[in-house]
C-alpha cells in the first residue's frame, strides 16, 4: 500500500487492517496524531484524508490506500507556521497540547471548506474534539481569528521583547 | 516585571502546534516491549491460585507478580512516616475492580494482550462497599484487617480532629441550629493522554524512566523504594504531561515498568487504554460532609460542628493529606470561633482516590458555600450580607490557628456583588478586610473574633 503523507510518497508495510493512526505513529514515526481513546471518541487522532478530517484510530489503512494524508507536521514548521498554528499559539489555545493536533486538523478542514468566524459554527465543526484543559473558548477564538485572516508573530509579545522561554523572564 | 500585563509566548507553544512536543508515548526506542495488565475482575475478593505459567511460556513474554517486587507495600506518603497499606501488585486479596495483579511485557501489543488472556486466578468474592457513609458504620464489612478507618494520623489517631473555643456554649447561645449534609461525587480526571510510561534499562545499570507524572520526585522515591534501589540508579525524565489535573500525582505505571525492564533487560512501554483510564485510574474522591451551625437571628455564626468522611477508595494513598487540608479549610472563607471538627479517611471498594484541582478543599468549599446560602435562606437575610458579616478579617484565626494577615473575602464578595449588580446597604458596602462592624458584633463573639477597633 502507498500513502502520500504531508506530500511525501510512502510505502506502508503494516497489515491492511492496521489503523491509520498506528501506521502513522508506529511505522512512519509521525507522532502528532495522538492515541487518546482509540475508539473515535476524543478526536486527538484526527488527520486529513484527501482534505477531509478523519479519525485515524478508526480508519484501517487499507481503506485509504493511495490517499493524501495531512498531519500537523504538514501544516507548517516552527520556522514557517501556518496561520492556524500562529493563531493557536497567540490565543493560548494549546495548553497541555495533547488534543491540539486533532483540533487544528479539524479546524483547518473547516477553514478550507469556507467556514465562517461564527462561534457556534466553529463549535459545531469542532464538536467531536475533547479538550480537558482550556474550556474551548481560546480554541474557538483562534479558529475565528484564522478565518478572519489575522496573522501573528508568535515570538513577539506586547512587551516588545522576543521571549521564547519563560525562564528568560526575570 | 516584564511579563506582567504582557502577552508572553508559552515556552512550549510553538512545539505544541507544530507536532514537535515529545510526549512520553511519542518516544521511540527500538526493541521496546508493550506492557499490559492482568487486573482484578471483581470489587472485593480473596485471591488464590494465581497462575502465570502459560503466559510465561509464550515467546518473548515477561511477567511480574507480587513475588517479583523487592518491597511489596510502600505508600505514597511513606517518606513522611505514614504507613503503607497498598501492595504494588495484589498478593492474596483484591479490593477494587481493576486492581493490578500481574503485568506482562511482550514484543507487540497483541502479544501482550494474548499473554494477559491466559493468566488465571481464583477469586472468592466478598461483599463490596461503594458508599463512604455505609463503610463508616461500625458494623460494615471490614475491607482492611484494621477496619475501614485509616488510623494513622499523628499519635495514631483514627481521625483528623480540630477543637477551637467552646462549641457547646456556642450551641447553647444560638437562636437556631442550621444543618446540612453535602455529598459531592467522584470525578474522573479524564486527561486526553492516558497514563503512560517508558522505561529503558541502560548499559550503565541505571533505569531511565520517561513518565507523564505530575510529581516526578514522588515517583522517583516510590520506584526506588519498591525496587530497593538507591536514587542514583534511576533517571526520571518528566515535564511533558498531556493533561493531569491531579490524576498523575499517583505513581500508576512507573514502578511496574521498571520491574519489567529489569526482568526483561529491554525497554518497555505502557500506555493505558481509555477503558483502563476510566475504570482503573484514580478519581477525585466522593465526600460525605455533615455540618451543624449555631447561628443568631441576625446572621452571626457562633459555632460549627462538622463530620467529614473522605472516601479514599481501597487504599489510602494521598487521602490523609487531602483530609488534613480539608480540615484546615472547614470554615471556608469565614471566621467561626467555636469549632468541633472530626474527619475520617474511610476505605471503600472504589478505585483509590487522589488529588484533583484543590485537593480536599473544593469539597469543603462546595459544602460551606452551599451551607452559607442555606443559613441565609432559613434566616431570611441577604446571602451577601451574611457572608460579609462572617467573612474572615485581619487578625482572625483559621481553624488551625493561623492568623489571617491578608484575607480577601470581603473585597471578593463586594466585587461579585458589583459584577452581578447585587445591591448592598451602605453599611455593608463600606466593609473592609480590616473592619468588622462593631455595632453588629454580638456580645458573646467579642474577644473571640479579631478586635473590630484594632484596624
Amino acid at each position: 500500500m502507498n500513502l502520500t503523507v504531508n506530500g511525501v510518497e510512502t510505502t506502508v508495510e503494516s497489515g491492511a487492517l492496521t489503523s491509520l493512526l498506528d501506521v502513522l505513529r508506529e511505522e512512519l514515526g509521525i507522532t502528532s496524531p495522538k492515541a487518546g481513546c482509540e475508539a473515535g471518541g476524543c478526536g486527538a487522532c484526527t488527520v486529513l484524508v484527501d482534505g477531509e478530517p478523519r479519525r485515524s484510530c478508526l480508519t484501517p489503512v487499507a481503506a485509504v490506500d493511495g490517499a493524501a494524508i495531512t498531519t500537523v507536521e504538514g501544516l507548517g514548521s516552527p520556522e514557517n507556521m501556518a496561520p492556524i498554528q500562529q493563531a493557536f499559539t497567540h490565543h493560548y489555545a494549546a495548553q497541555c497540547g495533547f488534543c491540539t493536533s486533532g483540533m487544528m486538523m479539524a479546524a483547518q478542514a473547516y477553514i478550507d471548506r469556507g467556514g465562517s468566524d461564527d462561534h457556534e459554527e466553529i463549535q459545531e465543526a469542532l464538536g467531536g474534539h475533547v479538550c480537558r484543559c482550556t474550556g474551548y473558548v481560546k480554541i474557538i477564538d483562534a479558529v475565528a481569528a484564522t478565518v478572519r485572516g489575522e496573522s501573528f508573530d508568535a515570538t513577539v509579545t506586547a512587551a516588545g521583547t522576543a521571549m521564547t522561554n519563560l525562564g528568560g523572564v526575570a | 516585571m516584564k511579563a506582567v500585563g504582557a502577552r508572553v509566548p508559552r515556552y512550549d507553544g510553538v512545539a505544541h502546534v507544530t507536532g514537535h512536543t515529545q510526549f512520553v508515548d511519542d518516544i521511540r526506542i527500538p526493541g521496546t516491549l508493550w506492557v499490559k495488565a492482568f487486573r482484578s475482575p471483581v470489587h472485593n475478593a480473596g485471591m488464590s491460585n494465581l497462575d502465570t505459567s502459560r503466559a510465561e511460556a509464550m515467546k518473548g513474554v515477561h511477567v511480574i507478580t507480587w513475588e517479583d517486587v523487592p518491597l511489596l507495600e510502600y505508600g505514597h506518603l511513606s517518606a513522611l512516616g505514614i504507613p503503607a497499606d497498598e501492595p504494588l501488585l495484589a498478593k492474596d486479596e483484591v479490593r477494587y475492580l481493576g486492581q493490578p495483579i500481574a503485568i506482562v511485557a511482550a514484543p507487540t501489543e497483541e502479544a501482550a494482550m494474548a499473554a494477559v488472556d491466559v493468566i488465571t486466578a481464583d477469586f472468592e468474592e466478598l461483599p463490596a462497599l461503594f458508599d463512604v457513609r455505609k463503610a463508616f458504620d461500625a458494623d460494615a464489612p471490614q475491607i482492611h484487617a484494621e477496619g475501614n478507618w485509616y488510623r494513622h494520623f499523628e499519635n495514631e489517631m483514627d481521625r483528623r480532629q480540630i477543637r477551637k473555643g467552646n462549641v457547646e456554649e456556642a450551641f447553647d447561645q444560638a437562636d437556631l441550629i442550621v444543618q446540612g449534609v453535602y455529598r459531592p461525587a467522584a470525578i474522573e480526571h479524564a486527561p486526553i493522554e492516558t497514563q503512560v510510561c517508558q522505561v529503558v534499562p541502560e548499559a550503565n545499570g541505571r533505569l531511565t524512566i520517561y513518565s507523564c507524572t505530575q510529581a516526578l520526585y514522588f515517583s522517583m522515591g516510590v520506584v526506588a523504594a519498591h525496587l530497593q534501589l538507591p536514587l542514583n540508579k534511576l533517571k526520571v525524565v518528566g515535564g511533558t504531561v498531556g493533561g493531569g489535573f491531579g490524576g498523575k500525582v499517583d505513581t500508576a505505571t512507573e514502578t511496574m515498568c521498571a520491574l519489567l525492564a529489569q526482568k526483561s533487560g529491554k525497554p518497555v512501554r505502557w500506555r493505558w487504554t481509555r477503558e483502563e483510564e476510566f475504570l482503573c485510574s484514580s478519581t477525585r474522591a466522593p465526600w460525605h460532609m455533615e455540618i451543624a451551625d449555631a447561628v443568631t437571628k441576625d446572621g452571626w455564626i457562633l459555632g460549627r460542628k462538622m463530620l467529614t468522611l473522605h472516601d479514599s477508595g481501597a487504599y489510602s494513598r494521598f487521602s490523609p493529606y487531602g483530609l488534613t487540608k480539608h480540615s484546615f479549610h472547614h470554615t471556608g472563607a469565614y471566621s467561626i470561633p467555636n469549632l468541633e471538627f472530626d474527619g475520617y479517611v474511610v476505605y471503600t471498594n472504589r478505585t483509590p482516590t487522589t488529588a484533583m484541582r484543590g485537593f480536599g478543599v473544593t469539597s469543603v468549599s462546595f459544602a460551606t458555600e452551599t451551607h452559607m446560602s442555606r443559613i441565609a435562606l432559613e434566616l431570611g437575610i441577604d446571602p451577601y450580607e451574611l457572608r460579609l458579616k462572617n467573612a474572615n478579617r485581619i487578625g482572625d484565626t483559621s481553624p488551625n490557628q493561623i492568623v489571617y494577615t491578608d484575607p480577601s473575602t470581603v473585597p471578593t464578595i463586594l466585587a461579585i456583588a458589583d459584577a452581578v449588580g447585587h445591591e448592598l446597604t451602605p453599611e455593608y458596602r463600606a466593609m473592609t478586610p480590616g473592619q468588622r462592624t462593631g455595632d453588629l458584633l454580638p456580645e458573646h463573639l467579642v474577644g473571640q473574633l479579631a478586635d473590630p477597633e484594632a484596624h
